[in-house]
């Protein structure tokens, strides 16, 4: 089976679906009212912009960006690992942003007993 | 040390001194301000030097200090004004607040003033401008509450045009590449005009908002009438007199002697300017300015309003003496600009002896002072005779020089206009001398004082002088020769006490002026002597009306509409007024910016598609923004 | 122990963490310890500009790993002017808010941990050499700033923290999206080496790349329209936290986009992008600012229109304009956190913060009032404040490149400044009493302190502005030496 063919299929596939969760997150961020939502949009957003640098840094047929014993000398492709190390981080930030947006989003629920962003206007002009 | 540095020494030391000593007692404060100015006054006269600049470089910047004979004729005014009004607001601020306050501000704006006159260089010349203009502010917001319009309105028409001379001296700078002031006359009378006329014009808006030159005067009236009187007398007397020092240098040094009829125009907005274009605007302006300032001036009931549309009117006559630019009409601005420092600063200072006295200046509610203030009466009538350009005060003598000027170099329409606001000067001068000193005494006015001496000195001292100049204007004529030398007019003639004409008439002013001092005094003391016991006292209220009993609240004085007719005849001019022009600007600006503000809805889901829109309109067209 | 750029990230972020762990033994380490640790980096400062001015930019590896690969620091005369800026701005503030509106300890021990991060994230950012680096930062930077947006648990406060946060987090995704884009084309993260490889880049990828970025990083700095969390933080959040975002916050984000626009890509038009921005940016937020009835809110606008300003001077892009901007950003964190700091004792028990509350507190609170009328002078350019000069440097260097429209409308915005400016200082002094004595709060003996000192500073680079103009002109020749930068980058240190 001729694996090379899938390939294509697959890369596709994975810009793809990191472009859809772009979207789609804009698409709540943008669009949807609720708070929480929209909390999850960024959540979506973050992930698929993730999966893009993910994918980037990957090789046709590489291997884990590991130095062990087994390939150490041995001519063999590895993914870049800068990308991969790069989006640890950043989940970890998404992670921290969404906690605090989630604190924030329950204070605002307690004191003003709506979690709809448009009628969450005190401050404005 | 310098002598420049030592008089801003004093004068900024003595500012941060008397605030501090406030706290200690209220009167050391304008005793401390009186000796920092009187000393600062008499160590520069003593080391006064136009030869001696001083050099020094700061942010990157070369600055000059140092006197020409032109600011010399100006710190006359500042200095022997300065010095007077210090000693007059002793007392007459007597009793009131913040008096560390107030004497630090008005040190201030002394000191920042002789530095203006000191600076020659455009920068130093700047910041000096603008510190005379945040300490003037801070005094016109002294007395509270309702002066915080006037106030704000003062900064706004100061902000403009200090901006305005701002933008002018970046744009110089970035041409001669120097800030020296005589850099720039240098530049100009080697490359000539064209292409820095809008340099110029800045220039003059910037120096005509403190003159009060039409259209940009509407802050003046209520600024002055309503800032304390012994500073309006500096603030009308000298601080606006630095807007026709600035004048001076722009219209005479730059736009007179270079000025060879060339029709070199601007391009653009400014097609077709040229430099005799400009000086005909201005000195239109000027005339303007003279005869609304006048008209204003007859409207008014406040004594002090009427002085500040007054002050408005006679900056408007040594504007276009300036602008005209013959030798004569220089000479007369010149005359008249020291000439109304002192009857103004007079003026002002007896309107605040009566104010503090009485309780008041509006001319309807008082009358008949003379006997009780008779100092102040006498002060006043010397000022309003030299205002009004009487012979044989200093007044008439400026004014004969600048109808001369105006004629001679043939203005014939604006000596008209000139000559109508002149004459209509008389009828509210006669209104405020017959207003307040005259007529019959009124009870409310019959516990009224004379003013305390150390009020009375200032005011008698120019009195006196307005006398000395118009029998000796020779004694002016020095310095102001001397000045006119330093902008391009030499070997100006001048007799000590005669004046001429072009068809070679003379006049010797001290023969004139004798005798009709000896008669008036002559008349004087008869009229006293006869008058004494025939006195009978009415008061002004006492009318009888046909039938109908008028009410206590009904004011019926005769100083109520006391021009009506003639007001009836200008009435028409009146009905444009700038300040409407304005105010209807402000509102509508007013109502644009709320519109604005509203871009922050307060949603935060608008404000993140206002990011996602923005990001979208760059990335469309990245490439005309970024080719 | 040598002094080096990475106490400035390292100190204080190790006392942010331990800062909690000291509080078991003492309550009063929550409020010294910050203190000694901006004092120490204050030391640092010192040090440091000096060996700068003496041997020119240090650049530091950390952990050993060379650049391109590694993370460096690159403390230069322009990144060390602005981190010393932020350190001086920091320890002021730390002043102030020593025992600020008597918050309990538990929440001081909060405010100080996140205020310490604030200061190290944006000072990260400053001295970094690595832009994902820069990212990391500048996600601390936000966390720490929406949290202390929020710091009081009032409505508003939770409203203005959600509303940062939101921008916040759109920026961060299309900075990284930025960031995936750039490694994906030419493989590098290193500040130094993207500024000598971004000619590799087709132009369009270049430009959608800055696009990305500037967008990202202008939400931080305030640009229009993308500042709509700015004047809610600033007004919500309290006092001394406003004077760090206009005096260390939005710092950061403007040192990115001058970075990116004068050392990392070389886009044609960018500098005029810069400009018509700046203008906009100014104009909008003046205008708003002019009707204003909440104080802060007020400052707030007057805040984005300095840093529009600030956007100017860089747009223009000459050596004089570079001097000017450095000092408009110098007197906008000095006079600007002195107008935050006095407000916040004008406004202090007043939940609405009206301007209209201000009537006659002039006689009530002299030296505040003092203050802040001071800080007004010098914001509105008046001389001899330090406002004055950085606005004439700014002038004069539009009048060199003949950008005569610019001047004037920088000196109509100047005048408009005065209008509302002038508005509260007239509120304060010369209108009646309304409060009663006891309503006002008297500020407390180290506000006073930290207030003056900014006072002092305003009035002495005012009438002696020779005290910064060298360091200036150092840090515009810095910023301007783009081969000099990677030069010592990449170079310097790979031998």
């Amino acid at each position: 089976m001729d694996f090379g063919q899938y390939q294509n299929i697959v890369t596709i596939s994975v810009y793809g679906s990191a472009i859809a969760l772009i979207l789609i997150g804009l698409y709540a961020v943008l669009i949807k009212k609720n708070l929480i939502k929209i909390v999850i949009g960024l959540s979506l957003a973050d992930a698929g912009i993730h999966l893009l640098f993910v994918a980037i840094g990957y090789l046709k047929g590489g291997t884990a960006p590991i130095f062990s014993p087994s390939v150490v000398g041995e001519n063999v492709t590895m993914v870049d690992p800068v990308p991969q190390a790069l989006v640890l981080t950043a989940i970890v930030i998404g992670f921290a942003v969404t906690a605090v947006a989630l604190s924030l989003v329950i204070r605002l629920y307690k004191h003003h007993n709506t979690a709809r962003i448009d009628q969450i206007k005190s401050l404005k002009w | 040390m310098n002598t420049y540095f030592v008089v801003l020494l004093i004068l900024f030391g003595g500012a941060i001194i008397s605030f501090a000593i406030n706290k200690v007692s209220y009167l050391l404060s304008g005793i401390v301000a009186f000796i920092a100015t009187a000393s600062a006054t008499v160590f520069f006269y003593l080391n006064v030097d136009t030869d001696n600049f001083v050099q020094f470089s700061l942010a990157g910047f070369d600055f000059q200090w140092g006197l020409n004979s032109l600011s010399l004729l100006f710190t006359y005014i500042v200095l022997g004004l300065g010095t007077l009004a210090t000693l007059y607001s002793i007392q007459y601020m007597r009793f009131k607040n913040n008096l560390g306050y107030f004497y630090f501000n008005f040190l201030l704006g002394i000191g920042s003033m002789m530095g203006i006159l000191f600076s020659q260089d455009f920068i130093s010349f700047f910041i000096f401008w603008e510190i005379m203009t945040w300490s003037s502010y801070l005094i016109v917001v002294y007395n509270g509450n309702k002066t915080h319009k006037i106030g704000i309105k003062y900064m706004i028409f100061s902000g403009i045009g200090a901006y305005a001379m701002l933008m002018s001296i970046v744009m110089i700078y970035a041409d001669v590449k120097s800030f020296l002031i005589a850099d720039y006359i240098d530049y100009i009378s080697q490359v000539g005009l064209s292409g820095h006329y809008l340099q110029i014009i800045l220039l003059i808006v910037g120096f005509g908002v403190k003159s009060a030159l039409m259209p940009l005067h509407v802050w003046a009236p209520k600024a002055y009438a309503n800032s304390p009187m012994g500073y309006t007398s500096l603030f009308s007397g000298a601080l606006s007199k630095m807007g026709v020092y600035g004048l001076s240098i722009v219209l005479l040094s730059l736009l007179t002697n270079f000025n060879t009829g060339e029709n070199v125009s601007l391009g653009g907005l400014f097609e077709g300017i040229n430099a005799e274009f400009i000086r005909i605007i201005v000195q239109w302006l000027g005339a303007i300015t003279a005869v609304m300032g006048t008209l204003y001036a007859l409207k008014q009931n406040d004594a002090k309003k009427l002085l500040a549309y007054s002050s408005i009117a006679q900056l408007g006559y040594i504007i276009t003496g300036l602008a005209i630019g013959t030798e004569l009409a220089v000479m007369g601005a010149l005359f008249l600009a020291v000439l109304h420092a002192i009857f103004k600063g007079a003026l002002f200072m007896a309107m605040g002896a009566v104010e503090r006295q009485a309780g008041t200046t509006d001319m309807t509610k008082i009358s008949g002072l003379v006997r009780k203030m008779p100092f102040t009466f006498i002060v006043t009538l010397m000022s309003i005779i030299a205002l009004a350009g009487i012979p044989p005060l200093g007044g008439f003598v400026g004014k004969w020089l600048l109808y001369e000027g105006m004629i001679t170099s043939g203005h014939y329409f604006l000596v008209v206009l000139i000559f109508f606001s002149s004459t209509a000067a008389f009828l509210y001068c006669y209104r405020i001398l017959f207003g307040i000193f005259l007529g019959q005494e009124e009870k409310e006015t019959i516990n009224v004082r004379e003013a305390p001496i150390s009020m009375l000195i200032p005011m008698l001292l120019l009195a006196i002088l307005t006398m000395v100049f118009g029998t000796y204007p020779g004694l002016l004529f020095e310095p102001i020769a001397n000045a006119m030398s330093y902008i391009g007019y030499n070997d100006v003639v001048w007799e000590m006490s005669t004046i001429s004409n072009v068809w070679g008439d003379k006049v010797s002013l001290d023969y004139v002026s004798l005798t009709i001092f000896t008669v008036f005094i002559v008349a004087m003391i008869f009229l006293t002597i006869k008058n004494y016991k025939g006195t009978r006292y009415v008061t002004t209220k006492d009318i009888s009306t046909s039938g109908e009993m008028p009410t206590e609240n009904e004011n019926l004085t005769f100083q109520l509409n006391f021009f009506q007719p003639f007001e009836r005849a200008v009435a028409p001019l009146y009905k444009r007024s700038m300040d409407k022009i304005y105010n209807t600007i402000g509102e509508s600006l007013d109502a644009l910016f709320n519109f604005v503000r509203t871009i922050y809805t307060g949603n935060g889901q608008t404000y993140a598609l206002y990011v996602i829109v923005f990001l979208v309109i760059m990335l469309i067209f990245k490439d005309s923004i970024f080719n | 122990m040598v002094i080096s750029p990475v106490h400035y990230i390292a100190v204080p972020l190790l006392a942010a963490f331990v800062i909690p762990l000291f509080a078991k033994l003492n309550r009063e380490f929550v409020r010294i310890i910050p203190g000694i640790v901006l004092l120490y980096l204050s030391y640092v400062s010192i040090v440091l500009m000096n060996q700068v001015s003496s041997t020119g930019t240090i650049s530091e590896v950390l952990a050993g790993w060379a650049p391109p690969f590694g993370i460096n620091l690159v403390f230069s005369a322009f990144s060390g002017f602005l981190a010393s800026l932020m350190t001086f701005m920091g320890l002021v503030i730390w002043i102030y808010s020593y025992r600020f509106k008597k918050i309990d300890d538990e929440p001081a021990l909060k405010f100080y941990v996140l205020f310490l991060m604030l200061i190290t994230g944006a000072i990260g950012i400053v001295l970094t050499g690595d832009i994902f680096n820069l990212f990391v930062f500048l996600e601390i930077v936000g966390i720490s700033a929406y949290s202390l947006t929020s710091f009081y648990r009032n409505r508003d406060g939770a409203e203005a923290g959600f509303k940062y946060l939101l921008l916040g987090a759109f920026a961060s995704t299309l900075i990284l999206l930025g960031i995936i884009l750039l490694y994906s084309s030419i493989g590098t993260l290193n500040m130094a080496d993207i500024a000598q490889k971004s000619h590799l880049i087709p132009t369009s990828l270049k430009v959608s790349i800055f696009i990305l970025f500037v967008v990202g990083f202008g939400i931080e700095a305030e640009m229009f329209p993308l500042n709509g969390w700015a004047p809610d933080a600033y007004s919500q959040a309290p006092g001394p936290v406003g004077a760090a975002f206009s005096g260390i916050a939005v710092k950061a984000g403007m040192y990115v986009i001058i970075r990116l626009i004068y050392t990392l890509f070389d886009i044609e038009g960018s500098f005029q992008f810069l400009i018509v921005m700046g203008l906009i940016t100014t104009i909008i937020a003046e205008v708003s600012a002019m009707k204003q009835t909440n104080l802060k809110r007020m400052l707030a606008y007057s805040s984005i229109g300095q840093m529009g300003i600030v956007m100017v001077a860089f747009g223009i892009g000459t050596r004089e304009a570079i001097i000017a901007g450095l000092f408009l950003m110098l007197n906008h964190a000095i006079i600007k956190g002195l107008l935050f700091l006095s407000s916040s004792y004008l406004v202090y028990n007043d939940d609405n913060k009206l301007i209209s509350s201000l009537s006659g507190l002039g006689k009530r609170l002299p030296l505040v009032s003092f203050l802040f009328a001071l800080g007004a002078f010098a914001i509105v350019g008046l001389p001899p404040f330090s406002g004055f000069w950085s606005r004439l440097y700014l002038l004069l260097a539009a009048a060199d490149k003949e950008l005569i429209y610019l001047i004037a409308i920088i000196l109509i915005i100047a005048v408009i400044e005065i209008v509302y400016y002038f508005r509260v200082i007239n509120k304060l002094y010369f209108k009646d009493i309304k409060v009663k004595s006891d309503d006002v709060q008297k500020p407390s003996i180290n506000a006073v302190i930290s207030m003056s000192i900014l006072g002092i500073l305003i009035i002495a680079i005012g009438i002696y502005p020779d005290l910064v103009t060298s360091y200036l002109g150092n840090a515009a020749d810095a910023l301007l030496d783009k081969a000099g930068y990677i030069e010592n980058v990449l170079v310097d240190i790979n031998n």
